[in-house]
Formats: structure tokens, C-alpha cells, sequence
């Protein structure tokens, strides 16, 4: 009787707060969460906890009976050669696609952002790119960079120099080059409308005091342009980082990896091991370190993204 | 607690759609006493459509429920995500990519003596059987070889089609000099002609040679390296050009069907698009000229219909494949795909220039080291496709190519 005597008071206490109106709207703001947290469990959460299960056993995608392998499979990843020269493509991509892509951006951004008559429909024409599906687009430029006379930018190299033909696709570091132009060209019309979201929130005062002081077209361009633009850098490198370490689409409709394995990129090897060759355990071990290369570069990225936005500014 | 309430019966009302979807599978009884059967093709619904109503006008009790997905890779993912998950089709496809998971994970009925498997060739069931037992009923083949434009050959003075790897490259050289470009194929996958070279000597060893190398009573390079090394003198005589790693087997055909080039390696599957285009064109279809001059081709079965191990409808799916292998439905197939049928009842309809392949077929002069291996189909194709492409960059050479599949087999 005594316990109960004293706990009576606490219990009615904590249903009280429990039941009060504060708490009551916390917890109608924290259901506005829910969708979010079962759209992260079950697209992120779950799937990695399976990835990291399944990258210590045999799973083969088929059978339920599944053995603990231990790290044989990220042993095998270590040193498979075609799974490494698909992490030195990716990276190649990634970084190349990055770097090319933010440098012709910015100025076409500044380009776009002027006034000239046909500006909106400039403005689609470099945007056009980034509507139809990568794969489509890697089609299509299969057929243009074709390494026959009959290709179209061999036919025009010849019409016009009267040399070629060239093998875009079937030398391994113009193979190279050709994803990363193609993917360079479906993708800096869509990163320069983004800058010229930034550009626009630029006051034209700082312009206007800018000119009044004598600076010229370059100076205004580094010394206000350039860092109010910082933090759209951040944001368009990082998409065009995890973009370029996910890729697959693009190089596997180019060339489908080759010539080789010169164009071949980790991604077409998780899938191609965990589906076409039943290596479900081998994939996973290769997912999630391939996870934790993109967390790290990521991480770094926005490091040096966030210091470069502080030095600039 | 009205709000609490609430939530209660929102997370309820949410619990019970997921439920209600979650109750989706595979063939179950359908309305009016029907059962359904479900079906999962790599064909699409034009192609079987035919096929299936007039099945279900035979058997007014069974409902086909189709579902497809294109060959490859998104059919195999697909179905094997289904059986995972216990949802797959009571009938789906046995194809070379999958044969082994599907036989050793149990998911698939043994088919062996079954009345519908008897009108089927033994090659085909065999194509499709492990250790005796036939897990597919397969309908029909195919056969790929060098087609070429008989006029342009007649131009050149060339009569009859060489049979001798020698005189081939003979020939090659002679249709260069005049100006013409001679011969491409497309090695963005196996070349063909490969295929037909390792099958002629797979049949010169006495046949069976991929068994002893999963046996490892032989390695590769006793297979491969002589004819890698017949084929690469396609690139070391200047007949072809590096070019060919980069071009994809519909723009050799844009280029053969243009005049820009005399000969092709092609297949069955080319014909329709090359009628549609050039329906001028004299087209012959010839088997890859080989050492000896016993010219050979690159084929194989086409892949099987199998029944799922955990069907609840195992004497429907039956019926399906017995009337899927009757007379009435390999004509139908045949002539909705043009295939080149082999069960025993059905002279198959093909186009003139694919002659000489339906030949090829009945003579058995035909090779797929993809169907011939055992298992790591898909890694080995993999890692040949890529050294074959460093081959002919002059990157690697034929040994190194055997070199590379015995070290994939061994890893994987």
C-alpha cells in the first residue's frame, strides 16, 4: 500500500505529461516525420544492414541457405583486376565530370545570365540535354561517335579536315575520354541553369558600386561573382560527385565497359556480379566499400567545399 | 486521444493496403472457377499472345496470367528476386545465364519423360538437361555464320564462298585491293565467327573438351588458343581494323545494308531487319570458314520453358507446355518469330537465305561456349569479351586470353 501510495502520484504525473497539449503537438509535428523515416528504413536503413549481412556469406540471390564466408569476399574484391580498373574508371569519371563540367558551368551561367535577344530559348537549348534518359542519349552517341568513316563526327572530321577516321570508341583512352565528353555535355546546360538560380539572387548593387570603383569585367567577376557562387559550387559538385561515383547508364550503352575493361565502372560490376553471376555476397562486399570510398570523397569534398566558401567570402 | 485515436487508425487503415497488396503472387483460382496460371516470358505479349488465347480456348478452365520482362539481365533479376521472394510464375524460362541457380537451388521440376518433352530434339533437351534430368522444353535453335552480298562477291570474281580459313583471308585481302571493305563483326560481345572456330575445334578433339576443362583435365588455351589465334589474323593481315571493338552488331548491318562493306557476321534474328531495308540485296548466309575447310557455325538451343518447383498447379502448367510443344503451337511460334523450330512434327517456315543455317542445325556443325559451360557462364563470357577486345587492340595475345579464363574459372 505504501509503494502504490507513492507511485500513484508519479504515475499520474507522467501520464499527465504524456497527455499534455505541448506534448501532444510534439508528437503531431514528430508524425510529419514518419513518411520520411520509413522512406529512409526501408530505401537505406534495411538494404544496408542486408548489404553489410550478405558481403560475410555465400548468398548467391537464389538459394536461402547461406554459409559466413568471413572477409573472403572483400578478399576477393582486393584483387580481382577488373573490379579495380572499374574503380579507376569511376573515379577518372567522377572527378573528370566534376572539374570539367563546374569550369564550362560558370561562365555559361554568366553567359546566360546577360541580356540578349533569344535568351529563353538559349537558355532550353543548353538545358535540353539533361531531359531525355542517359541511356537514350548514350545510344545516340554511340551511332556519332562511331569509329567508321561513315560516323558522324568522322564524317565531318573528314568533309572538313579531310582526316579520321578516329576511334572514339574502340581506343581505350578515347573511349575513356568520349563517356566523360558526352556526360560532360548531357550535364554542364543543367549545372549552369542551376548557377544562374545563384546568379540572379546576386544584388546588382554590389555591380553598380563595383563599376562606380573602376573595377573591370574580370575583377567583378572574381571578386563578387565568384564567391557569392561558392556555395552553389558545393552543391553542384557534390550532385555531380555522387552522380559520377554512381554511374553506370552512360559508359554500359557507350561501350558497354570495354574496350577491355577500360570504361568499365564499379557500379555495372555490383550489378553484373550480384545478378548475372549469382554472386549476391561477393556484390555486397563490394557495395558497401564502395559505400564507404563515396562516403569519404563526399566528406572531403564538402570539407574542402566549405573552406574554399570561407576563403571567398 | 482523439488525435492518438487517429494516428491508430490512420497506421490501421495503412496496415491494411499493404496487407491487401502483400497478397499478391503467383497462380492462384481465378473468378468463375478458372485457375490461373501465371506465365513469365522473355518473349513479349505480341509475340505470345497468339499462342496463349488460343491455349485457353482449348482449356476454358485455365486463365493465363503473362507477365514479361526483355532477355537479359532484367529478366533474370526479375525472376530471381520472384523466387526469392516465393512469388515467382508457375511457368517462366530457363535460359543458359540462369540454368545452374535455377537446377541446383530447386527451382525447377524435373521434366525427364514427360509426354511433351518427346517431340522435342535431343539436342535442345540435352541443351538444357544437368546430370541426365531435362529442366527445359526448348522449341527451337539458332545459327550464325558469314552473310554476304553475292553480287559484290561476283564483282570481285568470286564464285563459291571459300571454306578454308586461308582462302577466306585470301579473299578478304583481294575484295581490300579492288576497294571494298571486306568483312566486319562486332566483337562488343563473342564474336560469332570465334564461336564457330572454337566449336570446330572442340569437334576436331572428339567434342566434349569444356566438360574436361571443368574437369580440370585440360585448360582453356588446349581449346582456345589455336583458334584465337586463327581469328586474329583477321587484325594481323589488315583485313579488319581495331574499329570493330567499338561497333555495335546493328551499325555492321546499317553498313552492310549501305553496300559499305562485302561480308558480315549475322545471324537469323538480322534477316528481317535487312529484308525491311534492302529487300534488293542477294543475300547468302555461309558457315565461318575454318582450317581444314569443314566450315562451322556459332549456334545454340534456344531457351526452355521450365515448370516452378513450388507450383500448386503442376498438372495446368503441364497442359501449357504440352500444347506449347503441339504441332498447332510451334507453328504459331514460328510464324509470329520466324524461328528455326526443331521438335519433330514441324518443318519450320524460314527465309530463303537462312538455308544453310537450318542445315547447320540438323548436321549438329554448331557451337555456344556460353551454353557448352557448365557454370560462371556470365563471368567467363565477361572476362572473354574483355580480353578478346585487348586482343585485338594487340594488348594481350591468344594465349593470354586462355590464360585469363582458366584464372576466372579457378577464382570464381
Amino acid at each position: 500500500m505504501t509503494v502504490l501510495g507513492r507511485r500513484a502520484p508519479a504515475v499520474t504525473g507522467a501520464l499527465s505529461w504524456l497527455m499534455s497539449p505541448k506534448r501532444l503537438e510534439g508528437l503531431r509535428l514528430q508524425a510529419f516525420m514518419v513518411p520520411i523515416g520509413v522512406v529512409f528504413a526501408v530505401l537505406f536503413a534495411i538494404p544496408l544492414a542486408q548489404s553489410l549481412y550478405f558481403s560475410v556469406t555465400d548468398f548467391n540471390g537464389y538459394s536461402t541457405k547461406v554459409n559466413f564466408v568471413g572477409l573472403e569476399n572483400y578478399r576477393k574484391i582486393f584483387t580481382d583486376p577488373s573490379m579495380l580498373a572499374g574503380l579507376g574508371f569511376t573515379l577518372l569519371y567522377a572527378i573528370g565530370t566534376t572539374v570539367i563540367v563546374t569550369v564550362l558551368a560558370i561562365p555559361l551561367a554568366v553567359l546566360l545570365n546577360r541580356r540578349f535577344f533569344g535568351r529563353n530559348v538559349v537558355r532550353a537549348v543548353f538545358f535540353f540535354p539533361a531531359i531525355p534518359s542517359i541511356a537514350i542519349l548514350g545510344l545516340v552517341w554511340a551511332f556519332i561517335l562511331s569509329p567508321l568513316g561513315s560516323g558522324a563526327i568522322n564524317w565531318l572530321l573528314d568533309a572538313v579536315g579531310g582526316f579520321g577516321p578516329v576511334p572514339w570508341l574502340s581506343d581505350g583512352t578515347l573511349a575513356q575520354l568520349s563517356v566523360i565528353m558526352v556526360a560532360v555535355w548531357s550535364s554542364t546546360g543543367w549545372h549552369a541553369i542551376l548557377y544562374l538560380a545563384y546568379l540572379q539572387a546576386i544584388p546588382g548593387d554590389y555591380y553598380e558600386a563595383a563599376r562606380v570603383d573602376g573595377a573591370s569585367a574580370r575583377q567583378a567577376f572574381f571578386r563578387i561573382t565568384l564567391p557569392l557562387l561558392a556555395p552553389a559550387v558545393t552543391v553542384s559538385s557534390l550532385l555531380l560527385m555522387t552522380g559520377g561515383l554512381k554511374v553506370y547508364d552512360l559508359p554500359y550503352t557507350l561501350t558497354k565497359g570495354g574496350p577491355g575493361y577500360a570504361t568499365f565502372t564499379i557500379t555495372q560490376s555490383i550489378i553484373q556480379s550480384g545478378i548475372a553471376q549469382a554472386k549476391f555476397g561477393q556484390a555486397s562486399a563490394l557495395a558497401v566499400v564502395f559505400m564507404l570510398v563515396v562516403g569519404a570523397i563526399v566528406a572531403l569534398q564538402l570539407v574542402l567545399s566549405r573552406r574554399l566558401e570561407g576563403r571567398l567570402s | 486521444m482523439s488525435l492518438l485515436r487517429r494516428s491508430v487508425a490512420t497506421l490501421a487503415a495503412a496496415a491494411a493496403v499493404l496487407a491487401g497488396t502483400a497478397g499478391c503472387g503467383s497462380g492462384s483460382e481465378g473468378g468463375g472457377g478458372k485457375t490461373k496460371l501465371s506465365f513469365f516470358s522473355w518473349e513479349n505479349e505480341q509475340t505470345m499472345k497468339p499462342l496463349i488465347d488460343a491455349f485457353e480456348k482449348q482449356n476454358p478452365g485455365i486463365d493465363i496470367e503473362f507477365s514479361t520482362a526483355p532477355p537479359v539481365a532484367e529478366y533474370i533479376s526479375t525472376l530471381q528476386t520472384r523466387l526469392v521472394s516465393g512469388t515467382a510464375a508457375d511457368v517462366f524460362v530457363i535460359a543458359a545465364e540462369n540454368k545452374t541457380n535455377l537446377v541446383q537451388g530447386g527451382f525447377v521440376k524435373d521434366l525427364t519423360g514427360k509426354p511433351f518433352m518427346a517431340n522435342m530434339s535431343k539436342f535442345n533437351t540435352e541443351a538444357w538437361s544437368v546430370d541426365g534430368k531435362a529442366y527445359g522444353m526448348s522449341i527451337s535453335s539458332w545459327s550464325a555464320g558469314i552473310l554476304y552480298n553475292k553480287d559484290v562477291l561476283a564483282k570481285a570474281g568470286v564464285t563459291e564462298f571459300p571454306t578454308k580459313w586461308d582462302d577466306f583471308i585470301a579473299l578478304c585481302q583481294k575484295l581490300k585491293a579492288a576497294g571494298t571493305t571486306p568483312y566486319y563483326e562486332s566483337a562488343t560481345g563473342l564474336p560469332l565467327s570465334i564461336a564457330a572456330l572454337v566449336g570446330h575445334e572442340n569437334a576436331r578433339q572428339g567434342g566434349g573438351v569444356d566438360a574436361q576443362i571443368f574437369a580440370g583435365q585440360k585448360k582453356f588455351g588446349d581449346l582456345w588458343t589455336g583458334p584465337l589465334t586463327t581469328y586474329n589474323q583477321l587484325f594481323t593481315s589488315g583485313v579488319m581494323t581495331k574499329d570493330v571493338v567499338g561497333l555495335k552488331g546493328e551499325q555492321i548491318v546499317d553498313e552492310f545494308t549501305n553496300g559499305r562493306v562485302a561480308m558480315i557476321a549475322a545471324g537469323p534474328w538480322d534477316v528481317p531487319t535487312l529484308r525491311q531495308k534492302a529487300p534488293d540485296l542477294n543475300l547468302v548466309f555461309a558457315g565461318v570458314p575454318t582450317p581444314d575447310g569443314k566450315p562451322f557455325w556459332a549456334g545454340a538451343a534456344s531457351p526452355g520453358w521450365a515448370i516452378n518447383a513450388k507450383t500448386q498447379h503442376e498438372k495446368e502448367a503441364e497442359a501449357f507446355l504440352t500444347y506449347l510443344g503441339s504441332k498447332e503451337a510451334v507453328t504459331l511460334f514460328n510464324k509470329e518469330t520466324a524461328a528455326m523450330t526443331t521438335t519433330s512434327d514441324v518443318t519450320p517456315v524460314v527465309d530463303k537465305v537462312l538455308e544453310p543455317n537450318l542445315q547447320a542445325l540438323k548436321e549438329g556443325a554448331f557451337y555456344l561456349p556460353q551454353i557448352a559451360w557448365p557454370r560462371v557462364q556470365d563471368a567467363l563470357n565477361t572476362e572473354m569479351v574483355a580480353q578478346i577486345q585487348l586482343m585485338i587492340q594487340g594488348q594481350a595475345k591468344p594465349e593470354d586470353v586462355a590464360a585469363a579464363l582458366d584464372n576466372r574459372l579457378k577464382s570464381s
